[in-house]
């Protein structure tokens, strides 16, 4: 033992940094949750302060807001879901299609470019293309005869340009992992089909989509366990209040209920509860993806 | 031929779908270049109209945009050294299949990814360490992920193990082995976990929005979205009036805080995709 110790304790001072870390940022704060059963206050700090049960829980769950927020997230999260998951294995398709490996690379690394682009830079391109007098959308519009369109602030068109920043960020980095999956299709079974007479289409459609089904189906299960997870940067950068009854989400709600009200065990509480909601998601998912036959998320 | 129809149509559809992912950066650079009428009438497009310089000549003397730009660049730097010394340390460390309590200290990692305290918790504990207001705020909290270390531990696996039986033969420890011997081979993970790291620090505005009040600390991307957002409904309606619209101005300092970004893409993309490859599929 001492022996062992002796030559590996090294590693072991390695791993320091690392655990004090996720001490400090990562399970002090998970013992600080315990301040949703609690009726904080900012004078006698976390441990003094008085337990209520679930006193803090039944405030969370009657305030209409909550509620508001929680369909808000799922409608968001939904409508962005039925838009990019197609068109993400269309463009993978597309993509896969493309013989002149320049033309694809260069396509490639245009396309993943918005992933990268910060919110705060994206939002401002959304409100300079999108803005009612001089963006460009109004102005095609405009010169179709259609408009103005006020697709900022009317409640409808807000989900609608929300859906379509998250898209045009997000749709080109989504095509990796289905690409990497085309990457691995037997080109036989093409040169089969193709002295079959089969056309391209008939090609895609019988060999291409059924051999990256398991990666389309696990990827859909993983999605669906997101539903009430949802990045606070878009919501937050782009709502106004005009249209705060479709754009309040669970996170944006967290925030300002916590850090703006500063009513931390009512903030705490709704963080909570969204969080067991989603571990149980991802446990129903996990359970789901190794039923496919597939891997599994843990 | 049937074929040959259906290739010039994906590669028209292709190319449609790269200039939609082109076109708003081309219209907020063409933006930042064109005259107050020509923004105002709606003409810029895809090019500058009546191209002038007034914008870049206003962000030029905006003193506090190059603070945010240095502080951004501060952080960035400084962060991601910070970050790439816990997970490489950790990483290395948890790779090594004889460390005994691997499993448990693994799963202590990876269990954050699954469930957190929120956003209130943390606030209270980087508050409780008086990091408020400070650039450690913007650092510490998110020092160390748990898929970059993921990544990471998955290329130190599949080094050799040879590599270690030479090493301990001329009686190297394991801290020298990692560093005169390990690293030097570990370039291409290094770059793509730092570059994970850079552009996540950089491109961060959350955490300054919750733990920085003082204006002098602003990193890059809270005072961008205080020009683009803030300046925009008149609450700080200064020098903004003069000569530029501040169209051009937001479209400029979107620009500029953008460059570094696309400067270091090339790498960027080359890298990364494949780094999320290796996490995805190994992970």
């Amino acid at each position: 033992m001492m022996n062992y110790l002796k030559r590996y304790y090294i590693l072991y001072l390695m791993c320091l940094p690392a655990m004090v870390f996720y001490i400090i940022f990562k399970y002090i704060p998970m013992y600080g949750v315990v301040i949703a059963f609690k009726d904080y206050n900012i004078f006698e700090g976390m441990t003094a302060s008085e337990w209520v049960g679930l006193k803090v829980f039944k405030e969370v769950f009657s305030q209409p807001f909550f509620w508001q927020a929680i369909k808000n997230t799922l409608i968001l999260n939904l409508l962005t879901l039925l838009v990019s998951f197609p068109l993400t294995i269309l463009l993978s398709l597309m993509l896969n299609e493309v013989r002149a490996p320049k033309f694809k690379k260069f396509a490639q690394s245009l396309l993943y470019l918005p992933y990268f682009i910060s919110w705060v830079v994206v939002a401002g391109l959304v409100t300079n293309l999108f803005s009612l007098n001089t963006g460009s959308v109004n102005m095609l519009l405009s010169k179709l005869g259609i408009g103005p369109v006020s697709f900022l602030i009317e409640e409808k068109w807000w989900i609608f340009t929300y859906i379509v920043s998250q898209v045009w960020k997000n749709l080109g980095w989504g095509t990796i992992i289905y690409l990497a999956a085309l990457a691995g299709v037997d080109e036989t079974l093409y040169e089969a089909a193709y002295m079959d007479g089969a056309t391209k289409l008939q090609r895609i459609w019988h060999i291409t989509l059924p051999s990256i089904k398991n990666t389309i189906v696990v990827m859909f299960i993983l999605q669906i366990s997101k539903m009430m997870a949802i990045g606070l940067d878009a919501p937050l950068l782009l709502q106004n209040d005009k249209v705060i009854n479709v754009a309040e989400v669970i996170s944006t709600y967290v925030y300002k209920v916590g850090l703006v009200r500063v009513e931390y065990s009512l903030a705490t509480a709704i963080g909570l509860f969204q969080a067991i909601v989603n571990i149980t998601l991802l446990f129903i998912a996990n359970t789901l993806t190794k039923a496919v036959g597939e891997k599994g998320v843990f | 031929m049937k074929d040959r129809g259906f290739t010039i149509l994906n590669y028209t559809l292709i190319s449609i779908v790269v200039l939609i992912c082109l076109y708003p950066f081309l219209n907020v650079v063409s933006t930042s270049f064109s005259s107050n009428q020509a923004i105002l009438a709606g003409n810029v497009s895809f090019f500058p109209v009546e191209p002038q310089l007034g914008a870049y000549r206003q962000i030029i003397i905006k003193i506090a945009i190059w603070k945010s730009m240095a502080i951004s660049v501060i952080i960035t730097l400084g962060g991601t050294i910070i970050s790439l010394f816990i997970t490489t340390c950790a990483a290395y460390a948890l790779s090594k299949e004889k460390l005994k309590g691997r499993e448990v200290i693994t799963g202590i990692i990876l269990f954050t990814m699954y469930f957190n305290g929120g956003i209130v918790p943390l606030f209270l504990v980087v508050k409780q360490l008086h990091l408020l207001d400070t650039l450690w705020s913007l650092v510490l909290p998110h020092a160390m992920n748990a898929f970059n270390f993921i990544v990471m531990r998955t290329f130190f696996r599949e080094l050799p193990e040879s590599l270690e039986e030479a090493a301990a033969i001329d009686g190297c420890n394991e801290w020298m082995l990692l560093l005169k011997i390990v690293l030097p081979l570990s370039k291409p993970i290094m770059v793509t976990i730092g570059l994970f790291y850079a552009v996540e620090l950089w491109n961060n505005y959350f955490n300054s929005m919750m733990y920085i009040t003082n204006p002098d600390l602003f990193p890059l991307q809270m005072r961008l979205r205080q020009i683009i957002f803030v300046d925009a409904l008149g609450q700080n309606a200064d020098s903004l009036v003069t000569m530029v619209m501040p169209e051009a101005l937001k479209a400029a300092t979107i620009v500029i805080s953008t460059l570094p970004i696309l400067i270091v893409y090339p790498w960027l993309q080359k890298h990364v995709a494949k780094g999320v490859m290796t996490g995805a599929v190994k992970g």
